[in-house]
């Protein structure tokens, strides 16, 4: 949001016009961002935009934040940057995914089609940045591609016991020296990607078992995950049912990883999904005295978020963060006058309340990072293109 | 990306391989400096990889300066948000080893 | 038939098939009728081809 430059100040209602959306029963008020730099010229306020005010104003503050979920205020931003870091988190931060399935058998019970759209939504862990993105006319290879082999049969054991009758993503085999198949995958590796990835002897344990495999997983670090070494390519999670096997049926195939966006299929979005929420913020617009009408029916559908000062006998009106179930019932009441003209449930417009779901590939953070990146690179792009 | 020409004070930018994510940032900035007196985009067609962002200014500054200057906008503010980001993140970890221990 | 040149593999060697009761392998050439050779029984699967298969993962 502008700061007014200390030139002037706008009368109250405007500021609550411009600061926040106002919430009513059936529909939100004053949702649009005031964006034009010369809307207040005539209070001698100053809308333009100023990069020290921004400076001054903006924060990031990390409520949450582990591998996978991170959830972050960020606070002092027009919604045209946080929905642009959205869109860019979902759709144009590359992964690396399973593009082509080469078939050799299988007796399974699930079909070969639906086998290999499965496959691609497997959300592997390889670092995209060692991978080139493949273009269509490209020939595939070590720069562009990386190469898993699937190749599993189930057979009854000696005890009756099946072995085998669950696919998982742990058996996917990477191989580093490329396609085994290179005559009919047309997929040629020259020195093979080995030297890439550090292939430790734990690492290719803990991959064994299922179990263990999320637990010995090295956890991508938060910003700057551009060094190595980096872990054996493998999906993120060795416990993700591929397919299910009777004795004597049979897989077998190859599955080439290519890196890619969002934009062009949802496989390769690094999130479950991004999004963003608008800080809530409940005010009492007059002195209510808890033990009226009205006070006793506000402390009763919203428990925790009013309530009663014991010197004054007033309702006060605390943080709404976290009483998200009690906002909508807040909402029903503002229906009624005699609640509409005592509180406000409002929104504040520039403070975002973040969260991003990784599939697992990248640290969120990484995620957020890389988001402002290409953003920025976007911009820059087109600069030196006029 | 297809510009007019360089010193008009109104002039429509066709930009190639780029949606909501950029032109909507873009818009925003210009809208923001002074010396423009309309900015909007749309585009033609969902499924064409094109943006149209229209830009008329009061006379101070060509259309293409006002873009340039957005451009540089947006790309500060990216920077300043990376390195804001870089201390949370710091802030953050500090904290959660306090707590651990 | 005339004016294609030589017949393809598969009607003078036959296509193989399995049976849906016993499993056995059968050949059929054109004409032959639909049964198994082993139990008679009349649901007979094609073979899956030994090429490679290749399937965009979408």
């Amino acid at each position: 949001m502008g700061k007014d430059k200390g030139k002037g100040k706008l009368p109250e209602h405007l500021e609550l016009r411009r600061d926040f959306v106002t919430c009513g029963d059936r529909l939100n008020f004053n949702v649009n961002t005031i964006t034009s730099a010369n809307t207040f010229n005539a209070m001698g306020v100053d809308n333009s935009w100023d990069f020290a005010a921004f400076k001054d104003s903006f924060q990031i503050v990390i409520n949450k934040m582990d591998r996978e979920v991170m959830e972050f205020d960020m606070i002092g931003c027009d919604p045209a940057i946080a929905n642009a870091l959205r869109r860019i988190l979902i759709a144009e931060v590359p992964t690396v995914a399973i593009e082509h399935v080469f078939m050799i058998n299988n007796t399974s019970i699930i079909q070969d089609e639906v086998l290999s759209h499965r496959l691609g939504l497997v959300p592997l862990l390889v670092p995209p940045h060692l991978l080139e993105p493949k273009l269509a006319e490209e020939a595939p290879g070590e720069k562009n591609t990386v190469v898993f082999k699937l190749d599993v049969t189930c057979r009854r054991k000696p005890d009756g016991s099946l072995e085998n009758d669950k696919v998982l993503t742990s058996q996917l085999e990477w191989l580093p020296g490329g396609s085994e198949l290179p005559e009919e995958t047309t997929c040629r590796f020259a020195a093979g990607q080995a030297h890439l990835f550090t292939a430790s002897a734990a690492d290719a344990a803990a991959a064994s078992t299922s179990a263990a495999f999320a637990a010995a997983a090295a956890p991508p670090s938060p910003l700057g995950s551009t060094s190595g070494p980096y872990p054996r390519p493998r999906a993120v999670h060795g416990d993700i049912l591929l397919a299910k096997l009777r004795p004597g049926q049979t897989l077998q195939l190859e599955a080439h990883a290519t890196k890619g966006t969002g934009k062009e299929h949802a496989k390769w979005s690094p999130v479950a999904t991004a999004w963003y929420r608008l800080q809530p913020v409940v005010a009492l617009l007059k002195e209510v005295r808890a033990d009226s009408e009205e006070g006793k029916v506000l402390l009763e559908t919203c428990p925790g978020l009013f309530s009663a000062d014991e010197a004054t006998g007033l309702l006060r009106a605390g943080n709404a963060r976290g009483h998200e179930m009690v906002l909508e019932r807040l909402r029903r009441l503002l229906e009624q006058e005699r609640f509409s003209s005592c509180v406000a449930y409002r929104k504040r417009k520039d403070h975002f309340i973040f969260t991003i779901e990784s599939s697992g590939v990248l640290h969120p953070a990484e995620l957020l990072a890389q988001a402002l990146d290409i953003l920025a690179d976007k911009a820059n792009n087109l600069r030196d293109k006029l | 990306m297809e510009g007019e020409a360089t010193d008009f004070f109104a002039a429509t930018f066709s930009i190639e391989e780029e949606d909501h994510t950029l032109a909507n940032s873009l818009r925003f900035f210009l809208n923001k400096n002074p010396h423009v007196a309309f900015c909007g985009y749309s585009m033609p067609h969902p499924s064409e990889e094109l943006v149209n962002l229209r830009v008329q200014t009061t006379g101070k500054v060509t259309a293409m300066q006002a873009v340039k200057a957005a451009c540089e906008d947006v790309s500060q503010v990216c920077g300043h948000m990376r390195s804001t980001l870089q201390d949370a993140v710091h802030k953050f970890q500090a904290e959660e080893a306090a707590r651990k221990r | 038939m005339s004016g294609y040149g030589t017949m393809p593999a598969t009607v003078t060697m036959g296509v193989p098939y399995i049976c849906g009761q016993c499993g056995s392998e059968i050949s059929l050439k054109p004409g032959d009728i639909i049964q198994c050779r082993e139990c008679g029984y009349r649901i007979l699967y094609k073979k899956r081809t030994n090429k490679v298969v290749q399937f965009e993962a979408r």
